[in-house]
């Protein structure tokens, strides 16, 4: 299991590396819908 | 009964009782960023109210019906009326501590959880409904349902695990929650306005606070002051962590920017995921439970939007995905090298665990769904849920409580 926990760390810090990156941006959203929870 | 309090011990679970208090409102200010201006002060109200309401509730019937004497597994009996016979000495829950101790600490549990439901009739619920709903809810769901897991009743003799409220506090208030959406619709405007956050930095501080109270719901549900409460401690934070970082990256992936919202979200869902197992699973487990707890919630939340559902706070896809994962989780992940008094899961060589597990998170689905769907038919009957349409489009405050929360 320690492994599993070690590659699902990895894969988070990969999709960092390939998530979008905006370099200006125009509007701004207030906030993002899908993220209103408790 | 001989009294071998433990002064540690009672140290530990009166701060812990003090760190869960403080969910309660951090839970307002949590829900309230979330909400429109025009409704914060009733969102907070609506968790400082279930405070004030649930202490007394509890010391007078609450807590001898869900931890009194068994009666067939199903529910306390009235022994313990407004505490008749809970003091200083140990009850039989927790020999180290006094039993008023121990009751306190239960209380804390008992409030937060009609709370958390709050979420899911944000902006539209009439006050008076929502305090008749607490009270039946509160009695018939909640008390009930702590019995059955905690309280000698039958999913604790048949073996459910659920180490601090997987499925007796997220499980019920979460199913609640879908259902309180649905008989009540959705809000005025919904689909065609921007019905968006006021205030994410209070959201982000609520989400803090919970988070610093979380380790007295967790590490304290040890009941003692020694290494169990430290692991629970250990995994609740990992859990948490990962989970804020899951729910990040897939909605970064997904919408095209890291949200804070989304982290601060996130974070609750690890923390709801991990309740239930932070008595029984190692580290490694609670990075694996945390990250499941960020993909399945945030997916869930994605799946209630395209149906249309109204769960305004999404309270349904945290709490009531959040708290099944944990107890399925529990089943498969546990061990007797965290936790000698308890069971291993499917990991550890015991696949019945997890089929244990199966049956309360049904059970806590089917009985809660039913009761509140009950209690909000007869509230609609007697006193009516929803706010007329004029009040709602003022706002709430305006409308129910006739104050403003701001006036700059």
């Amino acid at each position: 299991m320690e492994i599993l926990a070690f590659v699902s760390f990895a894969v988070l810090v990969v999709a960092w590396l390939v998530a979008p990156s905006r370099g200006s941006v125009a509007v701004v959203s207030h906030a993002e819908a899908p993220a209103k929870a408790a | 009964m001989p009294n071998n309090i433990s002064a540690g011990d009672t140290a530990w679970l009166l701060a812990s009782a003090a760190l869960v208090m403080l969910m309660t409102p951090a839970l307002g200010f949590f829900y309230g960023g979330l909400v429109r201006r025009k409704n914060v002060l009733a969102t907070i109200m609506h968790s400082f109210f279930i405070l004030c309401l649930i202490s007394v509730q509890w010391v007078l019937w609450g807590y001898t019906l869900a931890f009194g004497p068994d009666h067939g597994g199903l529910i306390g009996g009235l022994d313990w009326l407004a505490l008749r016979g809970v003091g200083q000495d140990p009850g039989p829950y927790a020999p180290t501590v006094p039993h008023e101790a121990y009751m306190v600490f239960q209380m804390m549990f008992a409030v937060i959880t009609p709370a958390l439901i709050t979420g899911a009739f944000a902006e539209r619920k009439r006050f008076k409904a929502f305090v008749v709903f607490t009270l039946l809810w509160a009695t018939f769901v909640y008390d009930p349902v702590a019995h059955w897991v905690w309280g000698g009743g039958w999913l604790g003799q048949l073996g459910a695990l659920d180490f601090a409220g997987g499925t007796v506090v997220h499980i019920t208030s979460g199913v609640s929650a879908l259902v309180a959406a649905l008989v009540l619709g959705r809000r005025v405007g919904y689909g065609r306005d921007a019905l968006e956050p006021h205030d994410a930095t209070m959201t982000v501080l609520g989400a803090s606070l919970l988070w610093f109270g979380w380790f007295g719901f967790n590490a304290g549900s040890a009941i003692n002051a020694g290494g169990l409460a430290a692991n629970a401690f250990v995994v609740t934070n990992t859990a948490a962590a990962m989970a804020a970082l899951t729910w990040m990256t897939v909605s970064w992936l997904h919408k095209g920017a890291p949200s804070v919202l989304g982290a601060a979200a996130g974070a609750v869902a690890g923390l709801v995921a991990i309740t239930p197992a932070s008595g029984y699973v190692d580290v490694s487990a609670s990075i694996l439970i945390g990250l499941g707890a960020g993909v399945f919630c945030y997916t869930a939340i994605q799946l209630t939007k395209r149906l249309k559902v109204d769960d305004a706070l999404d309270v349904f896809g945290v709490h009531g995905v959040g708290g099944a994962w944990g107890a399925l989780a529990t089943g498969i992940f546990a061990t007797v090298a965290i936790n000698s008094g308890a069971k291993d899961g499917l990991v550890y060589g015991n696949p019945g665990q997890l089929g244990i597990q199966a049956i309360a998170v049904a059970a806590s689905i089917i009985y809660s769904a039913v009761m509140t769907f009950v209690i909000l038919k007869l509230i609609d009957v007697f006193v009516g849920l929803r706010v007329p349409e004029s009040e709602e489009v003022l706002g709430l405050d305006a409308s129910q409580h006739r104050e403003a929360a701001y006036q700059i």
